[in-house]
């Protein structure tokens, strides 16, 4: 298992976002995680990417503790997100922005010796391999078109691919994506599910978190529902959407007895 | 020694309640116009000078002049706004700069009007009250009440009246506040001239307790900004209650260790308690 | 190719005689290096640290103090003025940046500590005379090939060694914002949550960003005291943090090269003018405000907005 989540609970204040929520996840496959508003969803996302420490529970990812630890130290382990509402560097382009996010690649790549860059005569090298790898990542998520324009130009849908390159540049193991399909339209979700199988044969493992259940029937290989900060059914897309109590939650009690 | 001790604690809440009266600006002006107004040492440095103006030189009972120096304030407060701050909302760095460029100006114009000689204003009361072994001059009572009272009232008015309950209402959700009717500019506007006029009271009553100089804006103003961290940014009891607190500290600090550090002690205070409940003691993490 | 702006500073004394006019200059380069290392912190990362003016002071009187006192070399001296403000800026910037204080409350936290600063050199009558200042006697010796060793006295002297320094500050923070660590600055500054979950150490480069900027501001503070020769607790005042920032924002913060526009202007304009103290205050209060409200980008950076929209 490449992400075991142990009885992860948060409060705020006296509200329980999430309870003694316990799941895996294995190298390789993509994960989709639903559930109405309120579920805990993006609390849950939070808690793994280190945006907000847990109340209780542990987090493991490679079987080594990673709750409470600042965000920027579990994007260099290996596990990176994107923003339900794309946060973007607005000023910048879009090829910088991919640019910025390539930090933990240099380092991963170069080391100290990266150090070399502020040298009077610089080598370009290390640029030029970054470069390369910008220019990949930015085709993967079809956006080679718009990649001098400032992000704060783009389009909904093109800002939430450029979350999603940015996030990828990172070279993550694990991709957390909140809401990505969210706010897009027929045309844009099929190209991000394109993009996010892309993503998985590139060796990715991906969780998905969105409340458009066919995206995530379509997309996903296991699916995990949530309802007020508990899993309440676990397995296969079609089997989970059709769970009595999954029914309940969405539709309401009718609909399940019928 | 105890003596001492409440002799100087006194005095510090006294002193307290005139960095109040700023730190109450300064959190009003924060939260409604989401600026520091860093000038507003200059409006209590003008209240005082016009006070002065007024009783010393014009003759004018204090009770009266008191009236049209807060006015002066407020003026010059109601000019500022239109001016200046009206294009700063909401942008911190530049609301600060400004008013920077502000205080540049208006010590600048006292500087020409009035020059570095220290004015002191003659007694508008004088005499002490004798409590225990100590006497308190009936001055700086005097001065005590009507600041705390000002400040009641305000939160009063704040908290009951409609203006207060929009106001409230501005702080928490702009947008809602707007689309329920809220005449937005003209709320903010009234609470900058508000707080200038506040600012301009202070200034009338330090008249009356100490000597005056173009230059005293510039340490009130930082103790005013240094009560309302402590006391926290948006609660108004706050402000008098961080005044009083940074009052008493600088005071009670000054026995026991080196006055010359006097300024150091709300300093560190401050910075200690920024970094441990940056709320401030009565705030609400804006 | 940006080299060649520098050309006419090269020849400039040549040209005017004047060392009234010369010695504007030899201030503009020095406070064009304080002007343009607080851009690094302020403009590039987006801080607005209150701490500029006390590590220009605070450099200023270790400087002069251990020159005098130990007789020393400039050079020597600049040693431990380096390395106390490299160990108050970490000191400080840990403080500051790990209990991730917001923008606001990170100006006044540095502005107490640049206070308390000059409290304490203002008080410290045995090492730093109070409010009498110090003079400051000795002078910086360079050593030319050819020439040995030159005394840097006078005003040809010092404007082409204030020059030098300046064009070293702008060549170092050129290298440092052109590499990966000018980029985790601007991430910063745009958006510090995502640069965060992006796997930047959004502590690790504030508190880079901070201890080099007052470092370069270190420079400046003991250059300034050498060619003056004279310091004092105001050096570590809130005025002269205050000047440094409108120098910055009126030359622009978006550039390497904005602030140094700002020094000049700020520094020329009031010995241009013949002004009493008080109408400059004004004068300089006016320009403040003009410029934050007209200018937002200051001039170069309008003049940088104009090439690029014609």
């Amino acid at each position: 298992m490449l992400l075991d989540v142990i009885e992860l609970s948060k409060r705020f204040g006296g509200l329980s976002a999430l309870s003694d929520v316990s799941l895996s996840i294995a190298a390789g496959e993509i994960v989709g995680i639903f559930g109405p508003n309120g579920s805990g969803k993006t609390t849950l996302i939070n808690l793994v990417a280190g945006i907000i420490a847990p109340s209780a529970g542990r987090i493991l990812w490679k079987a080594g503790e990673i709750q409470g630890q600042r965000p920027h130290a579990i994007a260099a382990a290996g596990v990176v997100k994107t923003f339900q509402n794309p946060q973007l560097f607005l000023e910048l382009s879009i090829y910088d922005n991919v640019a910025i996010a390539s930090h933990l690649r240099l380092q991963r790549q170069f080391g100290l010796s990266r150090l070399t860059e502020l040298l009077p005569w610089r080598d370009t090298s290390q640029r030029v391999q970054v470069a390369d790898a910008i220019d990949r990542v930015v085709a993967l998520c079809r956006l080679e078109g718009v990649r001098d324009r400032t992000a704060a130009s783009l389009s909904y849908g093109q800002e939430k691919m450029l979350g999603v390159a940015m996030a990828m540049m990172c070279e993550p193991e694990l991709l957390l994506l909140d809401e990505p399909a969210s706010g897009l339209g027929e045309d844009e979700t099929r190209t991000l599910e394109e993009v996010l199988r892309d993503l998985r044969d590139c060796g990715t493992t991906l969780c998905v978190i969105d409340h458009k259940v066919d995206f995530l029937a379509r997309i996903a290989d296991r699916a995990i529902a949530l309802q007020q900060g508990s899993v309440i059914a676990e397995g296969a897309p079609g089997k989970v959407l059709r769970h009595p109590r999954v029914v309940e939650a969405y539709l309401g009690r009718q609909h399940a007895r019928a | 020694m105890l003596q001492l001790l409440v002799g100087q604690t006194l005095n510090g809440v006294i002193v307290g309640t005139l960095y109040g009266i700023i730190a109450l600006g300064v959190t009003l002006t924060f939260g409604i116009t989401g600026i520091v107004n860093f000038a507003l040492g200059e409006f209590m440095m003008i209240g005082a000078y016009v006070t002065w103006y007024l009783f010393d030189v014009a003759g004018l009972p204090y009770p009266v002049a008191i009236w049209p120096a807060v006015a002066v304030a407020a003026g010059c407060g109601f000019a500022a706004d239109q001016l200046l701050f009206r294009f700063t909302r909401n942008n911190l760095i530049n609301g600060l700069l400004v008013s920077i460029g502000l205080i540049s100006i208006i010590e600048a114009a006292a500087l020409l009007l009035w020059t570095t000689t220290p004015k002191d204003m003659g007694y508008v009361l004088s005499g002490a009250v004798r409590l225990g072994g100590m006497s308190l001059p009936k001055m700086k009572l005097v001065v005590f009440a009507l600041l705390a009272a000002v400040m009641f009232l305000t939160y009063a008015a704040l908290s009951r009246t409609w203006i207060g309950r929009a106001a409230y209402a501005f702080s928490q959700n702009p947008e809602a506040a707007m689309l329920m009717g809220v005449r937005t500019q003209v709320l903010q506007s009234t609470v900058v001239v508000y707080s200038t006029a506040l600012a301009g009271f202070g200034g009338a009553l330090y008249a009356t307790l100490y000597s005056l100089e173009p230059s005293m804006g510039g340490l009130y103003i930082l103790k005013g900004v240094e009560a309302a961290i402590l006391g926290g940014i948006g609660s108004l009891i706050g402000s008098l209650a961080g005044g009083i607190i940074l009052g008493v500290t600088e005071a009670v600090g000054s026995i026991y260790l080196p006055s010359a550090f006097r300024d150091a002690y709300g300093l560190i205070f401050v910075v200690a308690i920024l970094l441990y409940q940056p709320s401030g003691l009565f705030g609400a993490e804006r | 190719m940006k080299a060649l702006l520098w050309v006419p500073f090269l020849v400039f004394p040549a040209l005017v005689q004047s060392n009234f006019i010369l010695s504007i200059f030899i201030f503009s380069f020095i406070l064009a290096i304080a002007a343009v290392s607080f851009n690094l912190i302020f403009g590039f990362t987006g801080q607005l640290s209150m701490f500029h003016a006390a590590a220009f002071g605070i450099a200023a009187y270790i400087t002069s103090l251990t020159a005098s006192f130990f007789h020393v070399s400039f050079w020597l001296a600049l040693l431990p003025a380096i390395g106390f403000t490299i160990l108050i800026s970490l000191i400080i910037g840990s403080i500051c940046f790990n209990f991730q204080l917001r923008a606001f409350y990170f100006a006044v936290v540095t502005l107490a500590f640049s206070e308390l600063a000059r409290l304490v050199i203002l008080n410290w009558n045995s090492v730093t005379n109070g409010t009498l200042g110090l003079m400051v006697l000795d002078k910086p010796f360079v050593w030319a090939p050819g020439a040995g060793l030159i005394k840097i006295d006078g005003v040809f002297g010092w404007y082409f060694f204030s020059l030098a320094a300046l064009i070293f500050t702008v060549a170092v923070c050129s290298l440092v914002l052109g590499s990966w660590i000018g980029r985790c600055f601007a991430a910063i500054r745009l958006n510090e949550d995502l640069a965060q979950t992006l796997g930047i150490d959004t502590f690790r480069y504030k508190l880079l960003s901070f201890t080099l900027a007052n470092t370069l501001a270190a420079i400046a503070g003991s250059l300034y005291a050498f060619y003056t020769g004279y310091i004092e607790p105001n050096y570590l005042g809130i005025n002269q943090s205050l000047d440094i920032i409108s120098m910055v924002l009126l030359g622009g913060r978006s550039s390497i090269l904005g602030p140094i526009a700002g020094a000049f202007v700020l520094t020329g304009l009031p010995h241009m003018i013949d002004l009493s103290g008080e109408a400059r205050a004004i004068l300089y209060g006016l320009v403040l405000i003009l410029t934050i409200l007209i200018l937002p980008q200051g001039l170069i950076g309008t003049l940088a907005s104009w090439r690029r929209a014609a």
